[in-house]
C-alpha cells in the first residue's frame, strides 16, 4: 500500500516536472511556427537562418567554441594529471578554485577583465584579435568548472599513478605516457568535457556583449529584443543545439559505466 | 662487483625514514626476494631500482653503470604492479608490445616478439582481448609478458599475487618461476608472504623498519634466523624464557626444566635469553639423549594436513605440529603432555 502510494506521487512530481519544463518548449515551438497568419510554417526559421548576421554570429561563436575546447584541454588535462601524479594534497585546494566561476557573478567578472586588460600594461581590447585572446580566456575561465569535473572523474576511473609508471618501465616519456596511455583512457571525459564547453561558449552571452564581439548569444537578445517570431525560432534552435551537444555525449559514453569497458572496445 | 649493486642506499620522506643503509649485492639470474611486514620499506626499495623514487643516500648500480640517478623510462627494468597496471585502451597484443613499439621497433620485429611472449605465458589465443575481458591471473600473466617483453636487465616485482586467489597464487607463483629460471632474469622480489619467498627465491633479504634484518638461502633464513624478528616472521616459533643454569655446559632451565641449549653460553652470559625451538621440531613423548619437557594441553588446533597443540610449559606458550593421519591420537585439552625434541633443534635468541 505504501509502495503504491510512493510510486503514485513519484509518477506525479515525474509528470509535473515534464510538464513544467516541456509546456514552455511547445509554446515556444507553436509560436516560432506561426509567423504565417493562419498557417504553421518553418518561416521564422528560414528568415533566422538566411541572415548573414546570424550565420556570422553562429560562426563566429562556433569557432570560438573550437578555439576554447582546445585551448582549455590543453591547460587543464596535463595540469589535472600532474595533480593526481605528483600533488593529490592540493586536489581539494584546485577543486574549490575550480568552482570560483559559479560564485562570481560573469559581469564582475568581466568588469575585472576589462579594467585589467583595458589598459597598458597588458592592453588586449585594441584590436578585434587581441579582445578575440581575451574572450578566449574569459571562455576558458568559466568552462573550468565543467572542463575540471570531467577530466577529473575520468582520472579517478584509472590508475593515473600506476598506469604512468608502467608506462616509464616500458620506456616511454612524459609526451608518449600523455598521448599513448592517460588521454586514450581519458576520451570519453575529455569529449564531455568539450561538449559541455563548445554548448557553454555558444550560449554565452555576458563576455561576447561586453567585450563587443560577434558572438551569437548577444545576437539572440538583440533580435528578441527588435523582433517578434525570430528570437522562439532562434531559442528552438539554441535548444536544438545544447541537446545535440548532451545526444553526442550520451552516445559516446554508451555502453557501460567504467572506464575500463568504454575505452577498452 | 656483482650485477645489481645497491650501496649504503637510504630514502626519508618527511617524518620518518623508509629505507636505512640498505646494501645488495645480486648476481645475474639470482631471484631475490624483500621479504618483511607492511612498511618495512620493499617496496620503497624495489621503487628506487626502478627509479620512481630517488635515494637520499647511496647508489645503485646494474651491470657496471651507475643508475642512482637514471629516469625510469632509461634503466631498462621491467615492472609487475601489485595492480598489474595493463594499459585499459589496449588489446593484449598492444600491451605486450607497447615496449617495442616505445623503443621504435619494426612491426614484424614486435609481432614474432608478442607472439613469443604470448606463448611463453601460455596465452596464444588472447591477443586480441582487452584487459577487462581477462581473469585477474590471465591479466598479471599479460603484465609478467608485457616486462618482459623489452628484454630487460631486471625483472621487479612488486607484490605481483597479492590480489588474486589462493590457488591461482600458487599456480602463477610456479609459473614466475618456471619463465625467471628458463631466461635466466635477475629478478626481484617484494612479498610479505613467507611461503611465497622461500619457495621462489635463491635468496631471501628479510626486512623490517627500513633495515635488512637478515640475508641469505631461504634454509638459511628459516633455519637459523638470526634475530627475534626474522625467527617470528618466517614461520611458527616458540619462545621460552629460560633462566642460565651451566655456562660452559650449555644449560638452561625452563621453569624447574633442565633443558641442554646445544652451545655455550658465554658470550651470553649478563643478556637475557630465549630458547627457540620450531614446533614441527617437538615430538609427543619422552626420549633419552633429548630434551624434554612436560606442560598441560591448553587447545589443539586442527588445520588439516597439522595438528596443531598448544601446550602451557611453566608459564610459557608452546606449539606442537604434529603431522596429521588417520590414527593420529590428538591430546585432550586439559591433559598433561611431555614433549621432545633433539638438542640442536633449538638455539638461544
Amino acid at each position: 500500500m505504501t509502495n503504491r502510494r510512493l510510486n503514485y506521487w513519484a509518477r506525479f512530481w515525474a509528470l509535473a516536472g515534464l510538464l513544467y519544463f516541456f509546456v514552455p518548449m511547445y509554446g515556444t515551438l507553436d509560436f516560432s511556427l506561426r509567423m504565417k497568419k493562419g498557417v504553421l510554417s518553418l518561416f521564422a526559421y528560414q528568415v533566422v537562418l538566411s541572415n548573414p548576421q546570424f550565420l556570422a554570429s553562429f560562426r563566429y561563436s562556433a569557432i570560438m567554441g573550437v578555439i576554447t575546447v582546445v585551448v582549455s584541454t590543453l591547460i587543464f588535462l596535463p595540469t589535472i594529471y600532474w595533480i593526481y601524479l605528483r600533488l593529490p594534497r592540493i586536489r581539494p585546494v584546485v577543486e574549490i578554485i575550480t568552482i570560483l566561476p559559479f560564485i562570481i557573478p560573469v559581469i564582475v567578472y568581466v568588469f575585472g577583465l576589462i579594467r585589467t586588460f583595458g589598459r597598458p600594461p597588458l592592453q588586449l581590447t585594441l584590436t578585434p584579435f587581441k579582445t578575440d585572446i581575451l574572450i578566449t580566456a574569459g571562455y576558458v575561465v568559466l568552462s573550468m568548472p565543467y572542463m575540471y569535473r570531467s577530466i577529473d572523474v575520468g582520472m579517478r576511473a584509472i590508475d593515473v599513478r600506476t598506469l604512468t609508471e608502467a608506462a616509464q618501465s616500458l620506456g616511454a616519456g612524459w609526451r608518449q605516457i600523455l598521448l599513448k596511455v592517460i588521454v586514450p583512457n581519458l576520451r570519453i571525459a575529455i569529449l564531455s568535457g568539450a561538449l559541455i564547453t563548445f554548448a557553454l561558449v555558444m550560449g554565452e552571452l555576458i563576455l561576447g556583449d561586453f567585450l563587443v564581439r560577434p558572438a551569437l548569444g548577444p545576437y539572440m537578445v538583440q533580435v528578441g529584443r527588435d523582433r517578434a517570431y525570430e528570437p522562439a525560432a532562434l531559442a528552438m534552435l539554441s535548444y536544438g543545439l545544447t541537446w545535440l551537444c548532451l545526444g553526442l555525449i550520451q552516445l559516446v559514453t554508451r555502453g557501460g559505466t567504467s572506464q575500463q569497458q568504454l575505452t577498452g572496445r | 662487483m656483482a650485477f645489481l649493486e645497491l650501496t649504503h642506499v637510504s630514502k626519508s620522506f618527511p617524518g620518518s625514514v623508509a629505507v636505512d643503509d640498505f646494501n645488495l649485492s645480486a648476481e645475474q639470474g639470482e631471484f631475490v626476494s624483500f621479504l618483511g611486514p607492511s612498511g618495512c620499506g620493499k617496496t620503497t626499495t624495489l621503487r628506487m631500482i626502478a627509479g620512481f623514487e630517488i635515494p637520499t643516500s647511496g647508489t645503485i648500480t646494474l651491470d657496471g653503470q651507475d643508475l642512482t640517478f637514471v629516469t625510469p623510462n632509461k634503466r631498462n627494468v621491467g615492472m609487475v604492479f601489485q595492480s598489474y597496471a595493463l594499459f585499459p585502451n589496449m588489446t593484449v597484443k598492444d600491451n605486450i608490445g607497447f615496449g617495442l613499439d616505445i623503443a621504435g621497433r619494426k612491426k614484424n620485429e614486435i609481432a614474432a616478439r608478442v607472439e613469443e611472449m604470448l606463448g611463453l605465458i601460455h596465452l596464444d589465443e588472447f591477443g586480441a582481448r582487452y584487459p577487462a575481458q581477462l581473469s585477474g591471473g590471465q591479466q598479471q600473466r599479460v603484465a609478467l609478458a608485457r616486462a618482459l617483453a623489452i628484454r630487460p636487465q631486471v625483472l621487479l616485482l612488486d607484490e605481483p599475487l597479492s590480489a588474486l586467489d589462493a590457488k591461482i597464487r600458487l599456480e602463477l607463483r610456479q609459473e614466475i618461476r618456471r619463465i625467471q629460471q628458463q631466461l635466466g632474469i635477475t629478478t626481484i622480489y617484494v612479498t610479505h608472504d613467507q611461503e611465497e619467498a622461500l619457495s621462489l627465491s635463491d635468496r631471501v633479504v628479510v626486512m623490517s623498519e627500513g633495515r635488512i634484518e637478515q640475508v641469505g638461502t631461504p634454509s638459511t633464513i628459516y633455519n637459523y634466523p638470526r634475530s627475534e624478528f626474522v625467527a617470528k616472521f618466517v614461520g611458527q616459533i616458540n619462545l621460552l624464557t629460560v633462566e642460565m643454569v651451566n655456562l660452559e655446559k650449555g644449560l638452561v632451565k625452563v621453569g624447574q626444566q633442565l633443558v641442554h641449549a646445544g652451545q655455550t653460553l658465554e658470550h651470553m652470559n649478563g643478556h637475557k635469553i630465549r630458547l627457540a625451538v620450531r614446533p614441527e621440531e617437538l615430538n609427543p613423548g619422552f626420549r633419552e639423549n633429548a630434551n624434554n619437557l612436560s606442560g598441560k594441553v591448553e587447545a589443539v588446533t586442527y588445520l588439516g594436513s597439522i595438528v596443531r597443540v598448544r601446550l602451557d610449559i611453566e608459564g610459557n606458550a608452546v606449539s606442537l605440529d604434529m603431522f596429521n593421519e588417520r590414527k593420529l591420537q590428538i591430546p585432550n585439552v586439559g591433559s598433561p603432555l611431555t614433549i621432545t625434541f633433539p638438542v640442536d633443534a633449538c638455539w638461544l635468541l
